[in-house]
C-alpha cells in the first residue's frame, strides 16, 4: 500500500443537485494537501467521497486500486477519517473509542489481539492521550477531543488521512498543536494527508500544495502562494483580503474592510 | 503504557457470574413458590436425580414430582426464555436505531402479532379443523409481517432514508395495525375477554410444548444478536462514521433487525404481549455496568431472564389463587424500579 491517492472525475448530485462537478486530484505519497473553498464549496463531500461514503461518477484509487471494487473493510484500512463534527456516543470511554478505529483489523468473533492493544497504547502514548483513556468522550476538552478522534483515525492504520477542518473549534494554540501533530505523523509514519481548512493562514503554512474548490469545481491549485491570490478570494469567496509577506517565506491573509463598502454604508 | 494497561469495556466474569447466580435464585424462588409449596431440599434432590446415573430419593410425592416437572419447571423455563428474548430484542434495536425507547414492540412487532393473535381467537372456533393451534402461527406471521411492513415503506422513503425513518414508518404501520385488530375485538365482543387476556400477556404452558416451540428460535437469534455486538458499539459514532470504519450500516441493521424480530416474534406467540421487558432490562445494564453493547446485551439475556421469572412469581402468587396477568406486573413493579435506577444514575446513554 503506497498511499498514493487519484481521483478522476468526481462528481456528486444529491437528490438530482450537483454538489461535485468533474474534481481531478492526484497525490502523491506522503504529500499533504489543503482543500480550501467556500463554505458548500464541496470540501467535506470530496472527503467522503474518497472514502466511498456513498455513490459518485468517476475513479477513486488507492494505489492504483479503484475503490469502487474494495470492500468496506479495505477502504478503512486504507483510508481513515477525522469529521469535522465526530458524533460522541455518550457513556463511551477514550479506550472504547480509539479502539473503534481497529474495527476494519478485528474479526467479529475474537475482539482485539495483543497486537491491536499495542497498537493503540502506542497511539495514545503518541497523543498524550494515557491520562484520560477511563474518560467518558463527551466530558473531553476541545483539543484533548480533537487528539481522541486523530487516535482513532490513526488506530485504522491506513496509509491516506483525511481531516475535515480539524482546527475549526480550537483555540489558536490547540490548532497549532493539532497541525504540528499531523506533521509529525505524516513523516513519522510517511503519511498521506488530506485536509479541508477553513483559516487561509494556517492553510497557507502547513500543507504541501492547496486546492480550491468552488461550487463543487477545482479552481486553483498550486503553492500557497498561487492559490492565495487576492484576486481569487475576492471571486470565490466574495471577499477581500490582503496577503502580506512575513518576511520569513511565509504569507500571512488578513481580511480587509473594502474602501467602497464602508463609502456604501455611510451613505 | 504498555498493552497490558488498555483495559476496553468487555463482559468481566464475575459480573456474569453475579448475574448467573441471581438467575438461579429467582428461578428457585419461583419453583418452590405456588398453590403448593415444596420444600427446597427435595426439590434439588429431586434435580439432581435427573442427571443420568444419579440415583437419589428426591422425598418428593408422585403428586408433587408432576407440580415440580409438568408445572412448575416449564413454566419457569419458559419465563426464563421469553424474558431473555424481550430483553436482547430491546437492546439490540435500541443499537441498531441509536433510540433509548426503541424495541421491537415499536416497528409493528407488537400490533402485527396482536391482529394475528385476534384474527386466531375470533375466526378461530370455526377452523377447529386445523392440525395445530392457529394462535401462535398467526401471532408469530402478524409480528413478522408488521417489522416486514415498516420496513418496505421505511425503504421505500427515497430522500433522507434514516433510522428515524423507519421508526416513523413503525409508528404507522402499528397505528393501522391495532385499528384493524381493535375494529376485530369490538365487533366480536364475545371474545374480548379472551382477546385482552392474550395482548395483556400470559405465560400458561402445557408440559414441556411451548418451551421446545420457541427455544431454537430464541437460540439462534440470541447468538446472532451477540456476533453482532461489536458492530453495534461501531454504529453508536452515527452510520456516516461507521461508513468510514469500514462497516456497512444498513446491512448490519437488517441482521440485528431481522434476528430480534423472529425471536421476539416466537416468544410473543406463545407468551401474549409482555411490555416493559425489552426497554427496562437493558437500561439497567447500561446504568450498571457500562454502554458498550459487548456487556449489554450478554447480560440483558440473563438478567432479562431473572427479571421475567420474578415478575411471573408476583403474577400468580399476589392475588392467588387468581393470576394477574403478567404484562400488568412488568409495568407496575418494573416502572417505579425503573425511576428510581433512572434517579439515582447520571443519566441515560444512548
Amino acid at each position: 500500500m503506497t498511499g498514493a491517492l487519484t481521483l478522476d472525475g468526481i462528481g456528486v448530485r444529491f437528490n438530482g443537485s450537483p454538489i461535485l462537478g468533474s474534481v481531478d486530484l492526484e497525490i502523491s505519497r506522503g504529500e499533504w494537501v489543503g482543500i480550501i473553498g467556500p463554505n458548500g464549496a464541496g470540501k467535506t463531500t470530496l472527503l467522503r467521497a474518497i472514502t466511498g461514503a456513498f455513490e459518485f461518477s468517476g475513479t477513486v484509487s488507492i494505489s492504483g486500486s479503484p475503490t469502487s471494487k474494495m470492500k468496506r473493510g479495505a477502504i478503512a484500512r486504507s483510508v481513515a477519517l477525522v469529521p469535522q463534527h465526530p458524533v460522541l456516543p455518550p457513556g463511551m470511554r477514550v479506550v472504547d473509542y480509539v479502539l473503534l478505529g481497529r474495527t476494519p483489523h478485528l474479526r467479529a468473533v475474537t475482539g482485539p489481539s495483543f497486537h491491536d492493544l499495542d497498537v493503540i497504547a502506542r497511539i495514545l502514548e503518541a497523543l498524550t492521550l494515557t491520562e484520560f483513556t477511563d474518560r467518558d468522550v463527551t466530558t473531553l476538552s476541545g483539543g484533548e477531543l480533537q487528539r481522541a478522534v486523530i487516535a482513532r483515525a490513526l488506530a485504522q492504520e491506513s496509509p491516506i488521512l483525511l481531516l475535515d477542518e480539524p482546527t475549526t473549534a480550537l483555540d489558536v494554540g490547540r490548532q497549532q498543536d493539532v497541525l504540528e501533530l499531523v506533521d509529525r505523523l505524516r513523516r513519522e509514519r510517511s503519511l498521506t494527508v488530506v485536509s479541508a481548512m477553513h483559516d487561509l493562514t494556517i492553510a497557507a503554512q502547513f500543507p504541501d500544495r492547496l486546492v480550491m474548490l468552488a461550487g463543487g469545481e477545482v479552481v486553483a491549485s498550486g503553492a500557497a502562494a498561487e492559490v492565495l491570490d487576492p484576486a481569487l478570494i475576492r471571486r470565490y469567496y466574495g471577499a477581500d483580503v490582503r496577503v502580506i509577506d512575513d518576511g520569513a517565506g511565509g504569507i500571512v491573509i488578513v481580511p480587509v474592510r473594502s474602501q467602497e463598502r464602508i463609502i456604501d454604508s455611510t451613505n | 503504557m504498555t498493552p497490558g494497561e488498555i483495559r476496553p469495556s468487555r463482559l468481566r466474569w464475575w459480573w456474569l457470574a453475579a448475574a448467573l447466580a441471581a438467575l438461579a435464585a429467582a428461578g428457585l424462588l419461583s419453583i418452590l413458590l405456588g398453590a403448593v409449596d415444596l420444600d427446597a431440599g427435595s426439590v434439588l434432590r429431586s434435580i439432581v436425580g435427573r442427571v443420568p446415573f444419579v440415583h437419589i430419593d428426591s422425598g418428593l410425592t408422585e403428586r408433587q414430582e408432576a407440580i415440580l416437572w409438568e408445572l412448575r419447571m416449564p413454566r419457569v423455563v419458559l419465563g426464563g426464555i421469553v424474558g431473555s428474548m424481550l430483553a436482547v430484542a430491546g437492546g439490540a434495536y435500541q443499537g441498531s436505531f441509536r433510540n433509548p425507547l426503541a424495541d421491537p414492540y415499536l416497528l409493528g412487532a407488537a400490533a402485527g402479532a396482536g391482529l394475528g393473535a385476534t384474527i386466531a381467537i375470533v375466526y378461530g372456533p370455526s377452523v377447529s379443523a386445523f392440525p395445530v393451534d392457529p394462535l401462535p402461527l398467526l401471532a408469530f406471521v402478524g409480528g413478522v409481517g408488521g417489522v416486514a411492513a415498516t420496513y418496505a415503506i421505511g425503504y421505500s422513503v427515497r430522500a433522507g432514508r434514516t433510522p428515524v425513518t423507519l421508526i416513523l414508518a413503525g409508528v404507522a404501520v402499528a397505528s393501522f395495525l391495532t385499528a384493524v385488530q381493535t375494529y376485530l375485538q369490538q365487533r366480536n365482543a364475545d371474545t374480548l375477554r379472551e382477546v385482552y387476556g392474550w395482548i395483556l400477556g400470559r405465560l400458561s404452558t402445557v408440559g414441556w410444548t411451548e418451551v421446545w416451540l420457541v427455544f431454537p428460535y430464541v437460540l439462534v437469534a440470541s447468538a446472532v444478536l451477540l456476533l453482532g455486538a461489536r458492530r453495534l458499539d461501531v454504529l453508536s459514532v452515527g452510520d456516516d462514521e461507521a461508513v468510514t470504519l469500514g462497516v456497512e450500516p444498513s446491512r448490519v441493521r437488517l441482521l440485528m433487525v431481522l434476528a430480534a424480530t423472529l425471536g421476539t416474534a416466537a416468544v410473543v406467540a406463545v407468551s401474549g404481549l409482555i411490555g416493559f421487558v425489552g426497554i427496562i432490562v437493558p437500561h439497567m445494564v447500561r446504568i450498571v455496568f457500562g454502554s458498550s453493547y459487548r456487556v449489554v446485551l450478554p447480560l440483558s439475556i440473563v438478567l432479562g431472564a431473572t427479571f421475567l421469572i420474578l415478575a411471573d412469581l408476583l403474577a400468580r402468587t399476589v392475588a392467588a389463587p387468581a393470576e394477574i396477568p403478567i404484562g400488568v406486573v412488568t409495568a407496575f413493579f418494573g416502572a417505579p424500579f425503573f425511576a428510581i435506577v433512572l434517579r439515582s444514575s447520571r443519566g441515560l446513554g444512548s
